[in-house]
């Protein structure tokens, strides 16, 4: 019993070591890239301090910046900026990928093509998305072209500051090919009996769609929204290059704006409130989609 | 009940035709400024402002043109030196930490796994700053390093966990035989777990290579020397210097693109399945 016991616990000395051996590299790196920079993160965000100027400078100011952020009108608007764009393209994108990947699903011809097709310009790289729309979005690119042959004259979109937000909408529905591919294996795990039987019962196909598939798909839809509200706060790159923010801060996205504090002005300490309020936004907001989903979502693991 | 079948059969029929017309059509919305990228890339200086679609002559010096112009090849060296330490890297690494978390059964490894789950969540933004504060102080920017380095750590939460996931799957029959062979866990990490993960490691690699090619942010932050750029850096560089010239703009534009594209129809399968993987609706 007893030597039964000290092999135990030599087989399990040993497992440790073996298993610490082999996720060491990832906790040294989990302390380096992530735990001290957060904890030094959390300090400096209580501190005033242009990284310019040296280390010297740094001062201790307390809750200061946070309550600077409160008064911070820029804030505000790339809140309501990034709010405006989450709300209107999470519901827009989600639908529009659904349908189209419920589409996708029937057996049509040149399935494969359309799959790829509709997949294409998510996989290209968003530096070359944003020059490519760019030259769209001009006065006399092909999108007003377009509309001229219905007799619209369409405005210079990204430099007008009504339009300019719309554009990046537009833009990112080009490339919402992820999402769908995401749609399309979630709807393939959906139970082809369940549809039968409901087909049977003399359910209709907008019926089975909306009381059966979607219902099943539930969890993937979920995951897909959870990754659009933090997709939306870290908007960044399309903004960067197309509109720097303007005309007129109408697309002053919050990362955005994030970026031109610490790495234009350089105030490192403001960032790091800022990129905190950020981090406790997305939790909220993940937070809430998550409680909200015991309501809507529905997992088939739950009937047993 | 021979009529009620036909006419669901019907049904099917028109269902499926619209299904096509609709698809059609946002293909071919799809596909239209990927086709007019291409005829701008190919329009000699002198059309650039008719209005006609496709060129009426093939300026096909764009491409060298652009080439030149912005200073490509410097760039591609560039790129292609910040992504095959990360290749290395990542693939290395990440499957090295999966195979402890699949494997061993050691104290806190819950604990550890939670945390791992955890930082995927985690916004980037969080640890920039200071992360970047670190790298400045110890002389890493303007270097690869910062772009690189974190690779060798761990290689990231999501490829750890893609890669555990995957290995979770191979029997542990497998290492008992080479365990009673005599071979050390190394060994069998090596010899034996890697070869069967090739799948999983593929499409870690597939994205890694397309996640640094495209990466905007890092080389934005950390590579302030234009003859450090990489291509997606130099590409939007490129556009603030030449407004007016934007046929080489686009040329250049379809030449950073092209090796995504090319890796696209190569591999498309491990792309979509990793997608799928990633939403945990597969696998």
């Amino acid at each position: 019993m007893k030597k039964e016991n000290r092999l135990k616990n030599r087989m399990q000395k040993r497992e440790n070591r073996l298993g610490y051996m082999f996720v060491m590299p990832w906790i040294i790196g989990l302390f380096l890239f992530t735990l001290i920079p957060m904890i030094f993160s959390a300090v400096l965000s209580m501190c005033k301090w242009n990284i310019v100027t040296g280390l010297s400078t740094i001062k201790f100011v307390n809750f200061d910046n946070y309550i600077t952020l409160f008064h911070d009108e820029n804030f505000y608007q790339s809140l309501k900026v990034t709010f405006t764009f989450a709300l209107i393209t999470i519901p827009l994108y989600q639908i529009v990928s659904l349908l189209v990947a419920f589409m996708l699903t029937f057996d049509i011809k040149w399935m494969k093509t359309f799959r790829l097709i509709y997949f294409l310009p998510s996989i290209i790289p968003t530096i070359a998305t944003s020059l490519i729309w760019q030259r769209i979005f001009t006065l006399d690119g092909i999108l007003n072209r377009a509309l001229h042959l219905f007799g619209i004259n369409g405005p210079s979109w990204l430099t007008n500051r009504y339009t300019a937000l719309y554009s990046l909408m537009i833009m990112g529905l080009w490339g919402i090919g992820n999402t769908v591919i995401i749609y399309l294996s979630g709807l393939q795990t959906v139970n082809e009996e369940l549809k039968e039987a409901a087909r049977m019962d003399g359910a209709k196909g907008y019926q089975i769609f909306y009381y059966i598939t979607v219902p099943m798909i539930s969890p993937t839809i979920f995951f897909n929204v959870v990754m659009a509200v933090i997709g939306s706060f870290q908007y960044f790159t399309q903004a960067y290059v197309l509109t720097a923010g303007g005309p007129m801060k109408s697309t002053l996205f919050y990362n955005l704006y994030l970026y031109q504090v610490a790495y234009k002005d350089f105030r490192m300490g403001y960032a790091a409130a800022m990129a905190w309020i950020m981090f406790i936004i997305i939790m909220i907001f993940t937070l809430l989609v998550i409680k909200s989903s015991s309501l809507w979502v529905y997992y088939q693991n739950d009937d047993k | 009940m021979k009529n009620k079948l036909s006419s669901k059969k019907r049904n099917a029929k028109i269902i499926s035709i619209i299904c096509t017309l609709i698809l059609s059509a946002g293909g071919i919305i799809i596909m239209i400024p990927l086709l007019w990228t291409i005829c701008m890339a190919l329009k000699p200086d002198g059309e650039l402002y008719t209005n006609n679609f496709f060129p009426r002559h093939f300026a096909w010096n764009n491409f060298y043109l652009a080439v030149t112009s912005i200073d490509f090849f410097r760039y591609l060296g560039n790129t292609i030196m910040i992504v095959i330490p990360n290749l290395i890297g990542i693939i290395i690494s990440s499957s090295f930490v999966a195979y402890g978390f699949s494997r061993f059964r050691f104290k806190g490894k819950r604990t550890w796994f939670l945390i791992l789950l955890a930082t995927m969540m985690l916004p980037g933004q969080v640890t920039m700053i200071p992360t970047y504060i670190i790298f400045r102080y110890m002389g890493w920017v303007n270097t690869i390093l910062p772009l690189t380095v974190g690779a060798f750590f761990g290689g990231g939460a999501f490829n750890i966990f893609l890669i555990r996931q995957f290995m979770s799957g191979i029997p542990m029959d497998y290492d008992e035989a080479a365990k009673i062979d005599g071979a050390s866990s190394l060994r069998i990490y090596a010899r034996l777990i890697m070869p069967m993960c090739k799948p999983v490691l593929t499409a870690v690699g597939i994205f890694t290579f397309m996640g640094t090619w495209n990466d905007f942010n890092g080389p934005l932050i950390y590579l302030y020397d234009s003859n450090k750029y990489t291509l997606a850096i130099g590409l939007a560089f490129f556009k603030g210097l030449y407004t007016s010239r934007w046929n080489l703009m686009m040329a250049a534009t379809i030449l950073v693109m092209m090796p995504i594209l090319i890796l696209f129809f190569i591999a498309q399968d491990y792309i979509v399945n990793g997608i799928s993987i990633s939403a945990g609706t597969k696998g």
